[in-house]
């Protein structure tokens, strides 16, 4: 029997580069097929390419066995695949069935009107013959981003998609959400469709796809069957070379309180809350670490924490002085560094060189500034320190930011904040889209400084990131903390739970006492790996 | 270490898209100093080439008895001459330092202390200054329109400053030196004043700087009007204006001809002005908080710039600056302030954009359009050619130049300079989210 989808060597070059280099991928029938690879490995080239967004420069795709060409989406869809995109294509004031039939309703009247009863019943039919637990009348701005995924998927088998691609599908979703996506999975193969999903995360290969293509610098590396390889096979092949996958902490007795957050209310830029009374408080020497998902109220947090928000509410107390209502430029002066989790928007100015970059937010402080006069050769050999100590690339210290990759750009603003001697890191995402090897530096500098006595507040997206690296574990939903938890002991189910705003009935929620975390901090759970 | 970091090393694989996307857009999204010049050097000539037709047509439309220039082998006569429209036009504004009628022939009776030379360098230095000042809040990311307001209510304050203090001071050379700082000063705090108000009601109560200024300009020009008219009028004097400050208090022409309201030692100021300006833009704490707020406010915000200070600050300086504009307007070209001031303010906002509103580019911006303004007198005296068919070509020069500004905007609220529509080579560079190799090579996938 054919595979469902062939791709036979596939070879699509752009101008001055080779994105994929003769690819093979062949996905039987009724499978999971989990394509793996650092960001810029050109697992997205590669699905635009079977998707009919690109044409291949050379090779052929075959679906059952039948040679296509596709010009364009539309001929793709109408050969069955149906691509699920990493942000939602929705419309959010729209229901579910609505939006499962936008561009394709039923029409009655000679094409005059909606058949909309027939559009719901079609919709109705479509999510309980996959057992989609979906309400067709609920408006999508009021279904969590689980649901509005599955009227996605929806919309895709609408249209006849036999083959689903979906890029990056875990993304957004709480692990809870993601152990029903696998689900969804499942019902979808019995059914007979086959899915092909883009993911950097080894775990969710792991748990999720029956075959796994790994992707290196658009080269099909290999592909083997989920169940004969571990992590450390899966990261080596997509990294091509051995990588430590836990960063380790060692005990550390924190020292004397640096930050105290108090019944912090903050509000968003729409002025509607999004932090709801957080209390915690950090010492020297601990890291704190906050999980959750994002839009979670984080982001408000951070800003009020570090002077870019002023808290409606509450106090923060650093240093033992109340902060609320003080600057930005306090803030920083009184040596708190801030790695932002939006390193184009704020963290860079992009169209300055990495010399001036260097210097954002030490502008006026020496040895950069000397009586309102900029000492451009201390900012250069600042910048050049950086640069050769946190292997930004490429090593020029008058290059532009925004020529840099998003790596190389977060590597600098992480080392420009390191390097401030802070007493409080304030560190958003800070590996977000940096590849495992310099993941592995960042931690370790992170933990060093955390030796050095500084606190660090932590807040990231990945779970194994903070749980690896934090001595307390909040998790923030809603904002506010559903549980702070010992990140040595808690399992990932446990936090999954807090993050979907549930409370643990076991006493494993802790007060204030488990300073004394473990040396064997967590058992990684999702090792995410970026380009 | 990543394909993306191998591709940034050495130089082939992923990384050269992004090279190769950044120098596609780079014209209209960020654009170095030479390439800034390469725009205004372009615009300046296509201008002229566009000037050239519209020259020819106007003179086809004209009535003549004989035509100054026929068409070869067709015969069609033209009114105007379009070569010799331009010569006169620029060797004109330079005092004809080339032989009338044999182009290329050197005059040996030139000196560049003529008159025609003197209007040119007084309009620059005029412009100099109103340039400065639309630059420099162009630099804080502020569209100052209110430099013919700030000039305005400098030069006044000047004026009054100059005439209250003169009858304090014994006449000589001394007190001029002194009148004329003491009203330059005047002349800074009345324009700083003016330009402080949009300032603060931009960074206060949020209101647009443009509309503000804009209005601003009304109220500076007829309260000033009607407080000359009613207050300070010169007496027997048959137009709204105030007396004349001394002679000793006023800017001396030194070895340009008295009449020709042009004064060296106020281009020099222009000259230290510029300097000054540069220094302080790229050398300069202040500087390096002005120029972040205009490229990126989040950026400055989050590296401690206090954006509402930054704001009222910038405009008060422009608003200084201008107003010292109108200081050398009352002192050199007037002697005093009268009712109708020249929109030397307006053309300062051409002047900047031509400079790509770098203080450096002002000065050939302002010497180009002072050029423009002296040749435009020497059109009038010399040939039958309406001078407005110059103030035509200072329109172009400038339609040209703000061209490729418009495609840069374009670039910005399109996401052009970002990601662009589709595919690799609009895929990463330029503006606000820029090049990824991986959302290059990926045709836009977002990390993490």
């Amino acid at each position: 029997m054919n595979p469902a989808v062939h791709m036979d060597g596939i070879t699509k070059r752009f101008p001055g580069v080779v994105a994929n280099d003769d690819v093979d991928l062949a996905v039987e029938r009724g499978s999971v097929h989990a394509l793996l690879g650092e960001n810029g490995a050109g697992k997205t080239t590669l699905m635009n390419v079977l998707y009919g967004l690109y044409e291949p420069t050379e090779g052929t795709v075959f679906l059952d066995g039948e040679p296509q060409s596709f010009d364009s989406p539309r001929d793709a869809i109408d050969a069955g695949v149906g691509m699920i995109h990493q942000h939602f294509m929705l419309v959010d004031p729209m229901t579910v069935w609505e939006n499962v039939v936008l561009g394709n309703e039923p029409r009655t009247w000679g094409g005059l009107r909606v058949d909309e009863a027939a559009a719901r019943e079609a919709v109705v039919d479509l999510s309980e013959r996959y057992g989609f637990d979906v309400d067709p009348d609920a408006r999508i701005e009021d279904v969590s981003v689980g649901v509005q995924q599955r009227v996605e998927i929806l919309k895709a088998l609408y249209r006849g998609a036999d083959v689903l691609i979906m890029d990056e599908p875990t993304a957004v979703l709480t692990p809870q959400e993601v152990e029903d996506l696998y689900d969804v999975f499942e019902e979808l193969t019995d059914q007979g469709k086959t899915i092909i999903f883009i993911s950097h995360k080894l775990g969710e290969a792991l748990s999720a796809a029956d075959d796994i293509t790994v992707l290196r610098d658009g080269v099909n590396v290999g592909t083997v069957a989920s169940t004969d390889v571990t992590r450390e096979d899966l990261a080596e092949m997509m990294v091509g070379r051995e990588v430590l996958m836990e960063p380790a902490t060692t005990p550390q007795e924190p020292g004397d309180k640096v930050l105290e957050v108090t019944d912090v209310h903050a509000d968003d830029d729409r002025g509607v809350e999004a932090v709801s009374g957080i209390s915690f408080e950090l010492r020297a020497g601990e890291v704190f670490g906050i999980a959750g998902v994002d839009g979670n109220g984080q982001s408000q947090l951070v800003e009020a924490i570090t002077g870019m928000r002023e808290p409606t509410d509450g106090e923060i107390t650093y240093l033992g002085e109340a902060m609320a209502g003080e600057s930005r430029r306090e803030h920083i002066d009184r040596g708190m560094a801030f790695i932002p989790e939006d390193r184009q928007e704020r963290g860079l100015v992009m169209s300055y060189d990495l010399t001036e970059n260097g210097i954002l937010g030490s502008q006026h402080d020496p040895p950069f500034a000397e009586d309102g006069r900029l000492d451009w050769r201390a900012s250069r050999d600042h910048a050049e320190s950086v640069i050769e100590q946190y292997d930004v690339r490429p090593p020029d210290a008058d290059a532009e930011a925004e020529s840099l990759s998003g790596g190389n750009q977060q590597k600098f603003i992480v080392g420009r904040e390191f390097e401030r001697d802070p007493d409080l890191v304030v560190a958003m995402h800070p590996t977000r889209g940096v590849d495992i090897g310099s993941t592995e530096f960042l931690h370790d500098r992170l933990l060093e400084l955390r030796a050095e006595g500084k606190a660090v507040l932590l807040v990231s997206s990945k779970l194994d990131e903070v749980q690896g690296l934090s001595d307390r574990l909040a998790v923030i939903h809603e904002g506010e903390f559903s549980g702070v938890v010992d990140p040595a002991t808690v399992t990932e189910e446990e936090i999954g739970l807090l993050m979907a705003g549930e409370t643990l009935a076991d006493d494993s929620v802790e007060g204030a006492a488990v300073h004394d975390a473990g040396t064997d901090l967590g058992e990684a759970g999702d090792e995410e790996v970026d380009a | 270490m990543s394909r993306s970091d191998a591709g940034d090393d050495d130089g082939t694989g992923a990384g050269r898209i992004p090279q190769i996307a950044s120098r596609l857009i780079a014209p209209f999204v960020d654009r170095s100093v030479a390439e800034r010049l390469l725009i205004s050097v372009a615009a300046i000539l296509l201008s002229i080439a566009v000037g050239f037709v519209i020259v020819l047509v106007s003179g086809r439309i004209a009535e003549c008895s004989t035509a100054a220039w026929t068409m070869p082998l067709t015969g069609i006569g033209f009114c105007y001459d379009p070569v010799e429209v331009y010569l006169v036009l620029f060797n004109g504004a330079l005092g004809y330092p080339f032989a009338v009628g044999e182009p290329g022939l050197f005059n040996p009776d030139w000196s560049p202390f003529n008159l025609s030379f003197a209007l040119t360098l007084s309009e620059t230095t005029l412009l100099i200054f109103t340039g400065l000042s639309v630059a420099v809040a162009f630099r804080a990311g502020l569209f100052n329109i209110g430099t013919q307001g700030q000039l305005v209510v400098g030069g006044l304050a000047t004026a009054l400053t100059v005439l209250a203090a003169a009858p304090l001071l014994p006449a000589g050379p001394i007190a001029g030196v002194a009148l004329i700082a003491v009203g330059i000063l005047a002349g800074a705090v009345g324009g700083g004043f003016w330009g402080a108000i949009p300032g603060a009601l931009k960074a206060y109560t949020d209101a647009n700087e443009v509309i503000t200024t804009i209005m601003l300009n009304f109220i500076a020009a007829n309260v000033a009007y009607v407080l000359v008219l009613e207050v300070f009028r010169a007496e027997g004097s048959s137009v709204v204006a105030t007396e004349y400050v001394p002679e000793y208090a006023q800017f001396l022409p030194w070895f340009f001809p008295g009449s020709s309201d042009f004064a060296l030692v106020a281009l020099l100021v222009g000259f230290g002005f510029i300097a000054g300006l540069y220094y302080l833009v790229e050398h300069t704490s202040f500087g390096y908080d002005l120029r972040t707020s205009g490229v990126q406010a989040a950026a400055a915000e989050y590296g401690g710039v206090n954006a509402k200070l930054t704001t009222v600050r910038a405009m008060t300086l422009s608003g200084a600056i201008g107003g010292v504009g109108g200081a050398v307007w009352v002192l050199m070209s007037e002697g005093r302030w009268m009712a109708s001031v020249p929109s030397l303010g307006f053309d300062g906002i051409t002047v900047s954009i031509l400079a790509g509103n770098n203080p450096l580019g002002v000065l050939p911006a302002a010497f180009l359009f002072g050029l423009l303004k002296g040749g435009a007198l020497e059109i009038g005296f010399r040939t039958d050619v309406p001078t407005e068919l110059v103030g035509v070509l200072r329109g172009l020069i400038i339609l040209f130049v703000a061209m490729p500004e418009f495609f840069r905007m374009i670039g910005r609220y399109t996401g052009l300079g970002s990601r662009g529509p589709s595919g690799p080579d609009a895929g990463g560079s330029g503006g606000a989210e820029p090049a990824d190799d991986a959302a290059a090579v990926e045709g836009g996938e977002t990390d993490a």
